[in-house]
């Protein structure tokens, strides 16, 4: 019986080897391969021209991460805190934005952000000097800060919720304030959220394309829109572009692996939800 | 300190919710230059626009056939699948998983990128037909795979082993014991995951983006209308998108009310 | 008598307007082994949590060695308690878990590792220092617990159901195991329990609680052979319970017949319950007895047989050696000290005889108690 079910997972086996396993080995086979098929290293060499575009979205994808976990933990740590009911229809409302389409809400940052956008029109009103907000690092920041704080919130409410009442009142029997408690006992034990809420903050951050385009403007570029426009867009050049994704997964598996490392294993169930 | 948690929570939300206010607002904007943030009075006449679009229609035509095929699909296969995985032992079951969460940690646009690849290939080989519909339906089953799959295989875990021979100990075929005991007990999770399955597909642009050739969907037709100089149709549509997924949480929510919710029934067995 | 370390003076408390104690009052004194008895809900884990700070009397005042510690939050109280779930730091090892309160009061690391060495070794732990928390054993993680509230170096270990979740075997060691860690340390145990072997076997002090209020407190011996109403005799151990009316002093009637007793003090003809312990009752031939009736029900419990015996439709329950069959006509004898007459209370014809009785349905109600138990705890 056993190894009759064991059977049912074949065709799903075969789907994900001829749609994901292929797929990356293609990946890698372009990455090093000229556009004669011949093996060459060309182009993990010339993505090394590209190292500034790599550090700046690291460097951006990290900024924005951190600014998630110091935004998204305290509201975690809120919604855990009140009665089931309300805690439903919080986690409820932190997800809702999720449910319209991120480019639209993106597009939204940029009437909200523009020159002569409303918030600048508000400034002015006001009898403030007008700042200039879009096409500037700080607005991809704020735009991956936006779209991904829920991915944050969630797997930090999560653990949070789930830490028992007891375990908080046995620091505080031992003799733990308020602050001792929180720093010894609810941030140690959140560990498992705060790493699931990092990586999943911090891949979709790093290797996004759309925000730098519609927030960043031109002087932003970064990993995602190299990729794009050795693809679909106006330097074709499918053997570079294969390079440059083949690096950016292996930075973040190695960023994964990093973070891995803290986390004491148990938790490898719970990076979806 | 209440009070202090009480203002932080509504700074966080208002900065969840500005751009979603601001896009509806500006679906009633009555203006002539096509202005994105000033205030011309109000009107309704971006949504009779929108009606009128037929490349806006097609492309929610076609993002809907998509996510319903994929979602049914992606459901099917992933329940099978995850019934399988459910019953490997520990080594299969790792390999399993490794191999489940690995489009879940990729990069979005790598995977879009590879199936890019793959597809193209495939073409060049079979020297038959492009990029489209086919290849966006078959991209988007595999997105959602394992998804459903991790809403499916908890459901499984924590079904009593022994239901399934019970059933079969009073006398159901093998067959008729997965459909009336072990497929009752894993319901939510499919219905979890066919849910997740769908707004995914639908929502997807990244992964369509780099496997539709010149076929439209609606996140592909929204991005290529932000590259330009946009219409307020494009708020329109989006107020009526977040209308209806708002409709749908509430009933889905006020259902969940009226059947016993699921932590009352666990609270029973402890 | 020596002095009160804790007092509970008029404490009332109630949870989402639902009165769980009014007008408690209780002390304890210095080191006791004191125990909380009552069945699920009666209030006595809410008294252990008032002491522990966890809980802010709406009314009244606790008092610590004469000082109201009304105020006092948790962390600041000079007393550690053991939690039904143990309640350990998942994130720490079994050695960090123990030294977690001394490095919160900033002990130096060497102190630090000299007593957790030392209490490892109290609770037959040494070797497990470093294991993970999800490695042990409920009986283990049970003595971590105990070790890491010791650490402190209490006045007072308060133990809420500590045994609840452990099986009968491994319950009864560490019943003798934390009775000799109270006399080794010499500290104030206070102990809360719904299981009355458990409270009879290892306290100085029992105290039976109900409905949010004392019923009685005594030392066990005292508790079992001398309860004070219908409510205890039924809670502690097996009781007959009968209406009875004392006639005179060291003259008792019940059962249709006069007994002589031990008990006096009562006013002339006043209306008593009547409590015989079912092994101290022995079985006679039936002309030598005023009480007879028919064997109904043999149950054999390993030591003794459980015998239900039918007079005149009151069912008694009788812990003999002897084996009686079903429908053996006997008589029923009883010394004048297996006699025991209380005073009737509101529990009065609430309790007593075994008419319904049956194993199974005993084991039903036991399983329910600790189902309300668990749900209560659950909140």
């Amino acid at each position: 019986m056993k190894s009759k079910s064991k059977m049912l997972s074949a065709p799903y086996t075969i789907w994900m080897t001829i749609f994901i396993i292929v797929p990356v080995i293609l990946v890698g086979y372009f990455a090093f391969t000229d556009k004669q098929g011949t093996f060459t290293l060309q182009n993990i060499i010339q993505v090394g021209e590209y190292s500034n575009v790599f550090i700046r979205s690291i460097w951006l994808g990290a900024l924005a991460t951190a600014i998630s976990l110091v935004l998204g933990y305290p509201l975690a740590y809120i919604i855990s805190q009140r009665t089931e009911k309300m805690q439903n229809v919080m986690i409820m409302l932190v997800m809702l934005p999720m449910w319209m389409n991120f480019l639209l809400r993106t597009y939204s940052w940029m009437t909200l952000l523009e020159n002569n956008g409303i918030i600048n029109n508000l400034l002015a009103s006001v009898g403030l000097p007008r700042v200039q907000m879009i096409n500037t690092a700080g607005a991809v920041v704020l735009g991956m800060v936006y779209n991904y704080i829920p991915y944050m919130i969630l797997p930090l409410y999560n653990v949070l919720n789930k830490i028992d009442n007891s375990v908080i009142e046995a620091a505080q029997d031992l003799g733990a304030d308020r602050r001792s408690v929180f720093l010894k006992v609810i941030i140690p034990m959140s560990m498992p959220g705060i790493i699931s809420g990092i990586t999943m903050v911090f891949v979709p951050a790093v290797s996004t394309f759309i925000i730098s385009k519609m927030l960043g403007g031109g002087a932003n570029l970064l990993i995602g829109d190299l990729i794009d426009m050795q693809f679909l867009g106006s330097a074709y050049n499918p053997n570079l572009g294969s390079a440059i994704s083949l690096v950016l997964m292996v930075i973040i598996l190695i960023c994964m692996g990093i973070m891995n490392q803290f986390d004491d294993g148990e938790n490898t169930g719970g990076m979806l939800l | 300190m209440k009070m202090k948690s009480k203002i932080y929570t509504f700074f966080i939300f208002l900065f969840l919710y500005a751009p979603i206010i601001v896009l509806i607002v500006y679906s009633f904007n009555d203006t002539v230059t096509g202005s994105r943030s000033v205030w011309g009075g109000f009107t309704l006449r971006w949504y009779r626009k929108l009606f009128e679009d037929r490349l806006i229609m097609e492309a929610l035509r076609n993002s809907l056939i998509i996510a319903f095929s994929a979602s049914f699909f992606a459901t099917i296969l992933g329940t099978i699948a995850a019934i399988g995985i459910n019953s490997m032992k520990s080594l299969g079951r790792k390999i399993m998983m490794n191999v489940t969460n690995f489009p879940m940690v990729n990069p979005e646009i790598v995977t879009g990128v590879s199936m890019m690849l793959l597809f193209v290939f495939a073409v060049s080989l079979l020297n038959g037909r492009t990029l489209g519909m086919g290849t966006l339906i078959m991209a988007h089953i595999t997105f959602c795979l394992p998804y459903v799959i991790l809403s499916v295989l908890p459901k499984l875990r924590q079904m009593d082993p022994n239901l399934y021979e019970a059933a079969q100990d009073l006398g159901c075929s093998p067959f008729k014991s997965f459909w009336k005991v072990v497929l009752p007990q894993i319901m939510s999770g499919i219905i979890t995951g066919a849910t997740m399955a769908f707004t995914l597909s639908i929502d997807d642009f990244v992964i369509s983006y780099f496997t539709s050739g010149t076929t439209q969907t609606l996140p592909i037709y929204i991005y290529s209308m932000t590259r330009k100089r946009i219409s307020p149709e494009i708020n329109a549509l989006s107020t009526l998108l977040f209308a209806v997924v708002l409709i749908l949480l509430l009933f889905a929510n006020f259902r969940q009310k009226k059947a016993p919710s699921e932590k009352a029934a666990k609270g029973g067995e402890v | 008598m020596t002095h009160s370390i804790i007092s509970l003076k008029n404490i009332s408390v109630s949870y989402d307007g639902e009165q769980v104690l009014k007008g408690f009052n209780l002390d304890i004194h210095d080191g006791e082994f004191v125990t909380l008895l009552g069945p699920s809900g009666c209030g006595k884990t809410t008294v252990l949590r008032t002491i522990a700070g966890f809980v802010t009397p709406e009314a009244g005042d606790v008092f610590f060695n004469e000082t109201k510690i009304n105020d006092l939050p948790p962390h600041k109280r000079e007393l550690n308690t053991i939690f039904q779930k143990y309640a350990l730091f998942p994130h720490l090892n079994v050695y960090d878990n123990i030294a977690f309160g001394m490095r919160i009061k900033r002990k130096k690391e060497s102190e630090v590792k000299k007593t957790v060495v030392e209490l490892l070794e109290l609770v037959n732990l040494s070797g497990y220092a470093h294991r993970g928390i999800a490695q042990l054993s409920g009986g283990q993680q049970q003595r971590v617990a105990i070790a890491r509230a010791l650490a402190n170096e209490p006045k007072i270990l308060l133990l809420d159901e500590p045994l609840g979740a452990l099986d009968l075997k491994l319950r009864k060691d560490m019943q003798v195991q934390l009775k000799e860690i109270q006399q080794q340390t010499g500290i104030t145990f206070i102990f809360v329990t719904h299981d009355q072997e458990e409270a009879l076997s290892m306290s100085d002090t029992v105290v039976v609680m109900d409905g949010g209020e004392i019923q009685q407190i005594g030392t066990p011996i005292d508790i079992y052979n001398e309860p004070k109403n219908a409510f205890v005799a039924d809670f502690i151990g097996e009781s007959n319970i009968l209406d009875g009316l004392m006639l005179e002093d060291f003259k008792v009637r019940f059962a249709g017949h006069l007994f002589p007793c031990l008990d006096k003090g009562f006013s002339k003809n006043t209306p008593v319950d009547v409590v015989i312990r079912p092994e101290d009752i022995t079985f006679v031939p039936q002309d030598a007895s005023h009480i007879k009736g028919e064997v109904t029900n043999v149950t054999f419990k390993g030591v003794h047989y459980e015998i239900i015996v039918d007079v005149d439709g009151f069912k008694w329950m009788i812990q003999s050696t002897a084996y009686q069959a079903i429908g053996e006509k006997i008589g029923l004898s009883i010394l004048p000290d297996a006699i025991h007459v209380m005073e009737k209370s509101d529990y009065s014809g609430t309790f007593g005889d075994y008419s319904t009785f049956s194993d199974e349905m005993e084991e039903d109600m036991i399983l329910e108690e600790e189902a309300e138990l668990e749900d209560e705890n659950e909140v």
